[in-house]
């Protein structure tokens, strides 16, 4: 990764490349991730169950308490123990993580109960294996498809093409693949020059992620408009996969190797006096929750540190709750929203914000459907077996949508606003987007 | 910069949210944080105000005659019988689900360990199944939920000496689910009437729980089932079966998880946002600035510390179960601002001997005044604008006099009205 | 004498129970009276370490040589009841390094396979140790369940034609011309109480033998026909973990001391433990200061105990014993090895032997040695083969199973069903009906609990310790009411318990969960207990249980709004808030 440092160069990794992959001991170290604290707090409450979108669905999945507290004091006798392989239907939407009043890190126990069965159990040569595998790495197949954005974006949903991908790699036919922008953020980044606004004290270093880079560049510039409106220089240094849907498919190697990149440039923009903001909550809560909990990077505790959602990071330090109670949306955005929180959002504990922030902004309302999940979970609607369920879960979140006032969705996470758009035909905005139309002529 | 309201309260559980409904009813601009979720959804979603005295008289009839014979440090005392009777006001108005508000007097209500409790307030679902009520019960289990066993309740009722008869039976739920399905799977589908396989033919999971329930009535006019009859739509279920079998059908109040806490903490949070209210959940507040005053309190995000100022602040963190007090093997402790808690140096001398004896573990918490700010060892307030809620508070064993949700109920109702008032 | 002599042997611990199997396998008709459950005693209250000999390799070589012994034996018949964990001796910087080698040499000196290993090895192969460890001896220590292995060499017996008495105290032994020839006992059982198979009632059981193997009880018995038995009864403490920090068994390496071994056990680690001579073995002090020793002594072995969460403490008492000549003063001076006191010999009383001293892991050969004795006695000589049949349970049988496919179970409950039950797992698990987890931390299902009531009536206590349900971190919070209701009208040989039997077990359960518990409140386990307390006090009112107490007036309580005569339902609910002015 010596030219990582290239802020021009992109660098994705394509699987099996030149790179032998074969299961790596995940943690080299067992001081560093050890469980113990999450089985010896759970008391058994059942909390984490009932927050469960899977197991609500399908009882064959036995819920978060058991896969995680409960599965790993039982396999300590033992170092023959199988996962139970009903691990592999985890969303690792992480609401029981979110719920959970003994503060069990369930989140850390079902990644490293996944990447045990990955590792140990699947095997390598197995469809759903590679399927997992090229769905985890999101980034390299967009790499590809945004050079040729507008062949990627007929070939990936033509008919014959989709037949094929259902039949061979488990992909089902009724996703449609996102669209890929015409100039992708960082583009158009380097066509406008970088930063706009230099600063010394204010200066915030940008994890755009895969979908606001290669799909949604609209939300990615409105960050940067909002942000330079508050006077902060934005960085946009170079960056590999958050690693959230490899963390979800049990690939830690493949995260690990991402994250590495991440760690090393994101900290060196924090050594220059930034502080990293997100704009996609997937993202913002693998930096700051998941790196800590399954990786043992160089400063990977001071990049969670320093690590906040986009939206979040105004609340703190701006004063944009206050311009936004005096300004006014007109135009394509004065709109009625109906707003769905990200499990991922709801995690950082942000699932109100955006009602929170709209509340007195003229112009629009902003409605919340409720606390279920969308129930796409990154990559895990994006497989054949998991796609029923997924619809299931998603059910009660299209009802609400439908009974809302408003006409148009609105969330912070891109792969909530594709099962949003799938499930209601609503068209899906950030927030971002609507600060920028608050805020900025 | 810090994020701000007039009133900061801190937990989301049944005091906390009390006490935000009724700061927001004020008039006053609230934020509510919470760490995860609370206690609630452990607890049965009954609303016991009291059932027994300290001394162990009772079941009580009356809750609120009993108040003013408790001792001084009661939470109750503290606040006197009419607050207490305007926050449960408070409670029936937000709450439009629940029942037991035309009467003073104290229900009984059937538990899944087969007694019967005193209870002040308690679901719609739960109602057709009083005890008081003389009508003859049948009570219906399912095989794989070991939590209720239909007729070992049924038994344990009879030996409790119930005015009616009552008898248990057990089926098998239709559909042939996992034996470690959740509670949440049977209630989502009786809530949808989701499709279930029975005898190889695709059937409405409701529907085909009706054909199993009908031949098992004989003369009973209400049956009882496991709390699992739907989550956001329970009175849609519940009136569905009730049509289809021509009886009455109740929920026995459950073992965590408890859907009706669940369903209690959803329409309380629901309450809370109509009032205007704004909250956040997942992260904990670790430290706060100020010294007879609280300025600010610090929310933890992974080493991240997000400051959140207000004027005034209530603390609703719960007691022992929802961590608002904690312990290690010399101390008992307020864990945010480290209020005095009053404990032996002796753990020893924690606890009784005998498993229901008299614990002093469960009177731990702090001992605030009569605007219920906490008081330190010398019997000052620790801070002019900190107030405590719920659990938190010591000087009551809410297990054994069953009033652990009107205590939350009134002290928020109280510290809550306070603060905004304090605030304006 | 009859043709077949029938021994009764007394007390219902490891070496009564192994007694009873050895003769009854030498086809003498055999009757084990025991005053409580099996393992009330001692046997239930110890650590559960499999010794490799490696803790007397220096004090005491002939009691370490047959524990490696008997270590291989167990190993063979008992390998459901074994986990071969592995012990090390380690040694921190302080500890003295001539004993260190003492140690080694004494291991070799009992062919006791003993490595040294550096500290870096050391913590690869534990991780948790403390970091300043200096080296280590490892030895094959093992942990061994206790419970299992009882009622395993039980069930063996009855298989051979023993009778097996529980909760049947001896009142009384029954002495005729100087001679014992038999015991009064006191079943404590029958309809009315409890139900233990047998009714209630006294009964005189005459016998041509008896052996007295009541551990510490065993001068109270001696007290019966007025023989002196000087049993110097010793309490130590052990202190569960809720999670295993280690899997190995760690012994700290110097002479002796308290709080020197962590035992992994099961799910959990046991600390161990003190040292203390007390005067009843029924009624001692259990004292704050011993678990804290526990923990603040094992931390600098193994750091994250001081932070780890306790689920409760339990003390045992040792059943030593040395001849009136010795007179150690300190009890850990006493010897571990096991004494045969014939009192025919000794006092001139025939018909009785007293077996004192000893120790878990040979409780085998102690039992070799006693069936001996009791065959010389009626001249017959039969050859001892409790060394080589496996126990049931132990018989060829493989953990690795499709648990889903074969018992619809999870893997992880499917395996460690299966790591208890050994053999019997299919037996037990395979079902056609629902067999729904009844325990959630130990992974029990309703099919083992019921195989256990079937085994041992209505006693929950004994349900427990053959499955180790209620035994996990919440300490039967969520499932002793679970155990209740499976209880109720199980059908054991045609008889079914009611609901009063239901209700007196599932109080004496919480009641035992509740002793130990206490010794482990404070931080999360006392978190535990008030969510314990508060589901059972508030949510079950099991605290005020009506069924216990006095009638009450249902009528004088609210019986709905409809039945009051005011409008009906939630509307009056609802508007609640005309009372006053918001």
């Amino acid at each position: 990764m010596s030219d990582a440092r290239d802020p021009t160069q992109f660098d994705p990794v394509v699987p099996n490349t030149g790179e032998e992959y074969e299961p790596l001991e995940v943690f080299p170290d067992d001081e560093d991730f050890d469980l113990r604290p999450g089985a010896d707090s759970c008391y058994k409450c059942s909390t984490c169950d009932t927050n469960c979108p899977v197991a609500e669905v399908d009882d064959d999945f036995p819920g978060p308490k058991f896969q995680g507290p409960e599965q790993w004091r039982l396999k300590q006798t033992d170092d023959d123990y199988e996962i139970d392989p009903s691990i592999s239907e985890c969303s690792n939407c992480l609401r029981c993580d979110t719920s959970c009043p003994s503060g069990v890190n369930l989140a850390q126990m079902h990644n490293t109960a996944r990447g045990e069965y990955v590792d140990n159990q699947m095997s390598k040569l197995s469809v759903k294996y590679i399927r997992n595998r090229i769905l985890a790495n999101y980034r390299t197949s967009a790499y590809f498809a945004s050079m040729f954005p507008r062949t990627a974006n007929f070939f990936m949903n033509f008919g014959p093409v989709r037949w094929a991908m259902e039949k061979v790699l488990h992909v089902p036919s009724e996703r449609e693949f996102p669209e890929f922008a015409t100039q992708t953020f960082r583009q158009w980044w380097s066509e406008r020059g970088g930063a706009k606004v230099h600063s010394d004290d204010k200066k915030i270093a940008y994890f755009h992620g895969c979908y606001s880079n290669y799909n949604t560049p609209e939300v990615a510039k409105a960050l940067v408009r909002i942000y330079e409106h508050f006077g902060y220089e934005v960085m946009v240094p170079p960056q590999k996969c958050s690693g959230t849907p490899m963390f979800a498919n049990g690939m830690l190697d493949d995260a690990r190797r991402h994250a590495e990149t991440n760690v090393e440039e994101l900290t060196a923009a924090i050594e220059e006096g930034a502080d990293v903001v997100a704009s996609c909550t997937s993202c913002s809560m693998a930096l700051r929750n998941e790196y800590p909990e399954l990786f043992d990077i160089d400063g990977i505790d001071d990049l969670a540190a320093h690590t906040y959602d986009a939206v979040e990071y105004l609340r703190i330090h701006t004063d944009v709750r206050q311009e936004l109670e005096a300004a006014e949306v007109s135009g394509e955005l004065e709109e009625e929203f109906a707003y769905h929180a990200p499990c991922h959002a709801r995690n950082q504990g942000l699932e109100r914000q955006a009602i929170e922030l709209f509340r007195d902004l003229d112009g629009v309302a902003v409605e919340d459907v409720g606390e279920s999940c969308s129930g796409i979970s990154g990559t895990y609607g994006w497989k054949s077996e998991k796609y029923e369920k997924s619809m299931e879960i998603g059910s009660e979140m299209f009802e609400h949508m439908e009974e809302s006032e408003g006409t148009t969705g609105m969330t912070e996470c891109p792969t909530c606003a594709s099962q949003m758009e799938h499930g209601t035909g609503y068209e899906v905005r950030h927030p971002l987007e609507l600060i920028e139309a608050a805020l900025i002529d | 910069m810090a994020i701000e309201s007039d009133v900061l309260v801190i937990g989301g559980g049944l005091a906390g949210l009390s006490s935000a409904i009724s700061a927001a009813r004020e008039g006053a601009d609230v934020r509510l944080v919470t760490y995860k979720q609370s206690t609630l959804r452990q607890a049965s979603g009954l609303i016991d105000v009291l059932g027994y005295t300290p001394d162990g008289e009772g079941p009580l009839t009356d809750p609120y005659s009993a108040i003013p014979e408790l001792p001084d440090e009661h939470p109750y005392r503290l606040l006197g019988e009419d607050t207490v009777r305007e926050a449960m006001s408070m409670f029936d108005e937000v709450v439009d689900t629940y029942r037991g508000g035309h009467t003073d007097t104290n229900a009984l209500l059937p538990t899944y360990g087969g007694t019967v409790k005193p209870t002040a307030r308690y679901p719609d679902g739960a109602a057709a199944g009083l005890a008081s009520d003389d009508r003859d019960l049948l009570l219906v289990g399912f095989e794989a939920m070991p939590d209720f066993d239909a007729p070992h309740v049924a038994a344990h009722l009879e030996a409790a000496g119930v005015p009616f008869d009552v008898r248990g039976e057990t089926i098998q739920f239709p559909g042939d689910l996992q034996d470690d399905a959740k509670v949440t799977r049977y209630a989502k589908l009786l809530e949808k009437n989701g499709p279930v396989e029975v005898r190889g033919r695709e059937r409405g999971a409701r529907d085909a729980l009706v054909e199993r329930l009908n031949p098992l009535i004989e003369d009973e006019k209400r049956v009882g089932l496991p709390a699992v009859l739907g989550d956001a739509d329970a009175a849609g279920v519940r009136a569905a079966l009730e049509a289809e079998l021509g009886v009455e059908v109740f929920e026995v109040p459950a073992t965590p998880p408890s859907l009706p806490g669940v369903r209690l903490e959803d329409r309380l949070f629901e309450a809370f946002d109509e009032a205007g209210g704004n909250f956040e959940s997942g992260n904990p507040v670790v430290s706060f600035d100020g010294q007879n005053r609280v300025e600010t309190v610090y929310v933890d995000k992974q080493s991240a510390r997000i400051p959140y100022s207000a004027d005034q602040f209530v603390l609703a963190t719960g007691g022992l179960v929802g961590k608002g007090v904690e312990s290690d093997r010399e101390h008992v402790y307020e864990p945010i601002f480290d209020c005095h808690v009053e404990h032996s140096e002796d753990r020893y001398d924690w606890f009784d001997e005998a498993v229901f004896g008299d614990h002093p573990f469960a009177g731990f918490g702090v001992d605030p005044d009569t605007e219920l700010r906490p008081l330190d060892s010398g019997g000052s307030p620790e801070f002019e604008n900190l107030r405590a809620a719920g659990s938190v508070l010591g000087g009551h064993d809410f297990a054994a006099e069953k009033s652990g949700s009107g205590v939350s109920i009134a002290t928020g109702y109280h510290a809550g009205r306070l603060a905004a008032q304090e605030a304006q | 004498m009859a043709s077949t002599p029938h021994v009764v042997v007394i007390g219902g611990g490891s070496t009564g129970i192994g007694i009873a199997r050895d003769l009854a396998m030498r086809d003498l008709d055999v009757t084990l009276v025991e005053q409580g459950n099996l393992t009330h005693g001692t046997t239930g209250r110890m650590h559960g370490l499999l010794h490799s000999g490696g803790r007397y390799a220096v004090s005491d070589q002939a009691s370490a040589k047959e524990c490696i012994q008997e270590n291989r034996v167990l190993r063979d018949i008992a390998s459901h009841c074994v986990e071969m964990t592995g012990g090390m001796f380690v040694k921190r910087p302080e500890d003295s390094e001539e004993y260190f080698q003492k140690k080694l040499d004494g291991c070799r000196e009992c062919d006791i396979p003993a490595e040294v290993i550096s500290g870096e090895e050391a913590r690869k192969r534990e991780p948790h140790l403390a970091k300043d460890i200096d080296k280590a001896i490892a030895v094959p220590d093992g942990a061994i369940d206790p419970f299992r292995l009882v009622v395993a060499n039980a069930a063996s017996a009855e298989q051979h034609g023993a009778r097996i008495e529980t909760h049947s105290p001896v009142t009384d032994l029954l002495i005729e011309d100087g001679e014992v020839v038999g015991v009064e006992v006191e079943h404590k059982s029958g309809p009315g109480i409890r139900v233990h198979g047998t009714e209630g009632g006294t009964e005189e059981i005459r016998a041509d033998y008896v052996v007295n193997a009541s551990g510490a009880w065993a001068g109270q018995i001696g007290d019966m026909a007025d023989v002196d038995i000087e049993v110097r009864p010793s309490k130590g403490v052990m202190t569960i973990m809720n999670i295993r920090q280690v899997d190995t068994v760690i012994n700290r390496c110097r002479p002796k001391g308290d709080a020197d071994i962590v035992v992994p056990h099961e799910t959990t680690a046991i600390l161990g433990t003190t040292d203390e001579e007390v005067e009843d073995p029924e009624d001692y002090p259990e004292e704050q200061w011993e678990v804290d020793l526990m923990i603040d002594t094992l931390k600098e072995l193994v750091p994250m105990l001081d932070e780890a969460r306790t689920i409760r403490s339990f003390w045992g008492v040792r059943p030593l014993y040395e001849p009136p000549d010795v007179g150690s003063e300190d009890p850990t001076d006493i010897t571990r090895d096991f004494f045969l006191l014939d009192h025919e010999e000794r006092d001139d009383l025939p018909g009785m032997t007293s077996i004192v001293g000893g120790k878990f892991t040979t409780y085998r050969l102690m039992a070799e040695k006693i069936s001996d004795h009791v065959c010389e006695q009626f001249g017959i000589e039969r050859e001892c083969r409790t060394a080589d049949e496996p126990l049931p349970g132990s018989e060829d049988f493989s953990v690795l199973r499709d648990y889903m496919e074969e018992f619809g179970l999870r893997s992880p409950v499917g395996r460690r069903s299966v790591e208890r039950l050994g053999s019997r797992a299919d037996e037990v698990l395979t079902t056609d009906d629902p067999n729904p987890v009844i325990c959630e931390c130990e992974g029990v299902t309703r099919a083992e609990v019921q195989d256990a009531i079937e085994q041992s009536g209505s006693d929950l206590n004994a349900v427990r310790i053959r499955t180790r349900a209620s035994m996990g971190n919440c300490q039967g919070g969520m499932c002793v009411h679970r155990l209740a209701s499976e209880l109720h009208e199980a059908n054991v040989d045609g008889e079914t318990f009611d609901e009063t039997v239901a209700r007196e077990a599932w109080d004496e359960l919480l009641q035992e969960r509740w002793k130990g518990q206490r010794h482990a409140l404070w931080g999360q386990q006392l978190s535990q207990a008030m969510l314990n307390y508060a589901l059972h006090a508030t949510t079950q009112n099991r605290d005020n249980d009506p069924a216990d107490g006095e009638p009450i007036d249902f009528a004088a309580f609210d019986a709905g709004a409809d039945a009051s005569g005011e409008p009906g339902g939630a509307d009056v609910a609802a508007d609640g808030g005309e009372r006053d002015g918001y």
